[in-house]
């Protein structure tokens, strides 16, 4: 008499492995992104070498290549723009201002703004670059 | 062989795991593409472009240095810095900021940008500047009088 072997059940996957890789690269994606509002438009920062580490907080004026600007990720009008951050300096005086103004922007665009910025009673105010090299950044 | 039940042998079933992992692996992949998505990866850094200490009263003025004169930098609108009429590369700009800062470890730089140059060119300057040792640099406009 010949008895059937029973057919070889498959080891059960181990999803051990599987919770390792996920849970290491949600903390690599973590630390290494920045988790700032990014503007509607493109915006290549210019290189610069000799820029200090941004801190976060603060508010970031975008300012595109053709001159469009967005505050904190939305579009905005001058007069927007003035209204919000001059609310935001009432509030907090010592609120850090980002120009994240596009490499390619004509400085037409963007030294009016800084003194707008600056008479609405800004203390700070940091014009945002890169150290590398980018073709383009949203 | 025998049949009778009391002398079967039964294999203790496999405790249950008190805590399933498959939630969790949902919610840490969810967690995951939301940061690959919504993060962006780009260095960026900062320049000041105005610190106001609270004790400040005025902006600074330009002033003349112990040994030399303000050294006013244009910039065109093709983003060519040129002092007293003379177009200088970056590289012997560097070298002419370098000079004036051994002279005088307080020389005043400003700069003049045409409104037509690029953002680009202003912090090309700026930054060979800060490369060369300057502190002191402003930037200057000329605004239409009304």
């Amino acid at each position: 008499m010949r008895l059937a072997r029973r057919p070889s059940r498959a080891p059960p996957e181990t999803i051990v492995a599987l919770i390792d890789v996920v849970f290491f690269l949600l903390v690599f994606f973590m630390l290494i992104g920045r988790m700032d509002a990014t503007a509607p438009f493109d915006v290549t920062p210019p290189v610069a070498v000799t820029g200090a580490d941004m801190p976060s907080g603060g508010m970031t004026v975008s300012i595109s290549a053709k001159g469009a600007l967005a505050l904190d990720g939305l579009g905005v009008t001058i007069p927007q723009l003035d209204a919000r951050v001059a609310q935001a300096l009432a509030e907090a005086p010592q609120t850090l201002i980002r120009i994240n103004a596009n490499s390619a922007v004509e400085l037409r665009h963007v030294l009016p703004l800084l003194r707008r910025i600056e008479g609405l009673g800004a203390q700070e105010i940091a014009l945002v670059v890169t150290p590398e090299q980018h073709d383009a950044n949203r | 062989m025998t049949d009778d039940p009391a002398q079967l042998l039964h294999r203790p079933k496999r405790p249950k795991a008190l805590i399933s992992m498959v939630p969790m692996i949902d919610v840490m992949l969810i967690l995951l593409i939301f940061f690959m998505v919504t993060s962006t990866y780009i260095n960026l850094d900062m320049i000041p472009a105005l610190e106001r200490s609270a004790d400040a009263t005025a902006d600074p003025q330009p002033t003349q240095g112990d040994g030399g004169d303000v050294l006013m930098v244009r910039i065109g609108a093709d983003g060519t810095p040129t002092i007293r009429g003379q177009a200088y590369a970056q590289t012997d700009l560097e070298r002419l900021f370098a000079d004036r800062i051994r002279q005088d470890a307080n020389q005043q730089v400003l700069i003049l940008p045409s409104g037509s140059a690029n953002m680009q060119a202003l912090v090309s300057v700026m930054d060979t500047a800060t490369l060369s040792g300057v502190t002191q640099l402003q930037i200057v406009r000329l605004d239409a009088s009304p």
